[in-house]
């Protein structure tokens, strides 16, 4: 997990016009004296192992029962709400633009590079259904998918939470997200459906019902066909 | 080759590396002259590869760096110098294997939020013909499979 400090990086300092700095010797600098770490955006980095995340669900799991789903989405949207605001910061720093001028594709592929150094997992967006006020987020290699294994259902509501957080301040607008395939459910990536709260509950309420990820893409698509 | 330095400076620790431990830097030096001398033609003849690159292009395909009535012809020329740097690079310190973490990775996901992935396909492969021209056989041998890596991440 980061958060945003003045950490600074010495690498970016020397080198503020780089941009590809995501080499895992590259992006991180460790602060042995201090015991810090540091990432290019001067965000401070924790390490943990796999033993860490499967402790944090399950002992939130024990202290809150079902509920720690929402907990983990709600840690998610709060931290997307700050990156985005972070994120702000850093893009008009390195590429002396603001975001509202980037290239929409550029400037969301430019947000996830630093989770993908991070370990976070690689991911494609899905950007044809925008102007319907709906898009899919297609993440390979969740932390905590691949952490927890195969367990049959849908387990990366953090990321559902940062997505929804994050494309929330980006866009002005109330947005929620839904994870509708998951590694856990035994798929081989995830998917996540982003947009109004009334279609995330709708989509929630088939995802119940049994709907597979493609069964919920089919039916938001006819719908807005008619 | 560099990347292989480290964990030899690592490992051998207080013994002597074994000859298997030694092959890659053995396999490099009997390039290196050729490297050495690839990397100077490339770097003196860069302006005339591009240009030389562009046209066939605007030969083959003339709308491939337009977009509308957008002309991306600086764009696709900074992207390209760029790319050609650090293939050049690659090839100078042997160093293949990195060039996708350190710059092409990226490079690939920039690429196709620009929808580039066809002009960096046929960019890449005319490329290679190109730099034929400037480089001994056994140099666009060790130059070319660069290139052709380039192509592949960025192409698709």
């Amino acid at each position: 997990m980061d958060t945003p400090s003045v950490l600074s990086h010495r690498l970016r300092q020397q080198y503020p016009q780089k941009h590809n700095h995501y080499r895992f010797s590259e992006f991180f600098q460790f602060n042995g004296s201090e015991g810090t770490i540091a990432d290019w955006n001067g965000s401070r980095n924790v390490f943990t192992s796999e033993d860490f995340i499967i402790g944090l669900l399950e002992g939130l799991e024990e202290e809150v029962g079902a509920a720690s789903a929402a907990v983990m989405y709600s840690i998610g949207l709060e931290w997307g709400k700050q990156d985005s605001l972070f994120f702000h910061q850093w893009f008009e720093r390195e590429f002396s633009v603001s975001p509202q001028q980037a290239s929409l594709m550029f400037l969301l592929e430019t947000w996830w590079w630093p989770f993908t150094a991070q370990g976070w997992g690689r991911w494609e967006i899905d950007m044809a259904d925008r102007k319907q006020g709906f898009m899919f987020i297609n993440l390979f290699d969740s932390a905590v998918a691949r952490t927890l294994g195969d367990v049959g259902k849908p387990v990366c509501y953090l990321y559902a939470g940062l997505y929804a957080g994050f494309f929330t301040e980006m866009v002005r607008k109330q947005l929620s997200c839904i994870e509708i395939q998951c590694y856990s459910m035994g798929e081989t990536y995830c998917k996540f459906l982003l947009g109004a709260k009334d279609r995330i509950d709708a989509a929630a309420f088939w995802l119940n019902e049994g709907a597979t990820a493609a069964d919920i893409e089919n039916r938001l698509r006819s719908e807005e066909q008619r | 080759m560099l990347s292989q330095l480290q964990p030899l400076v690592r490992e051998v620790d207080g013994r002597y590396a074994t000859d298997t431990e030694l092959m890659f830097l053995q396999n490099y030096l009997q390039t290196a002259r050729q490297r050495f001398s690839a990397y100077h033609k490339n770097q003196a003849a860069e302006v005339d590869i591009i240009r030389l690159v562009k046209q066939k292009l605007n030969a083959t395909e003339p709308h491939l760096l337009r977009r509308g009535k957008v002309d991306l012809s600086a764009k696709w020329q900074r992207d390209t110098i760029r790319v050609l740097r650090y293939c050049a690079h690659a090839l100078l310190v042997a160093d293949e294997e990195s060039l996708g973490e350190r710059f092409l990775l990226w490079f690939q996901s920039i690429m196709r939020s620009f929808k580039a992935q066809h002009s960096c396909d046929l960019t890449y492969k005319v490329m290679q013909d190109v730099v034929r021209h400037y480089l001994t056989p056994e140099e666009a041998e060790l130059f070319c499979p660069i290139l052709v890596q380039a192509r592949l991440l960025l192409g698709q």
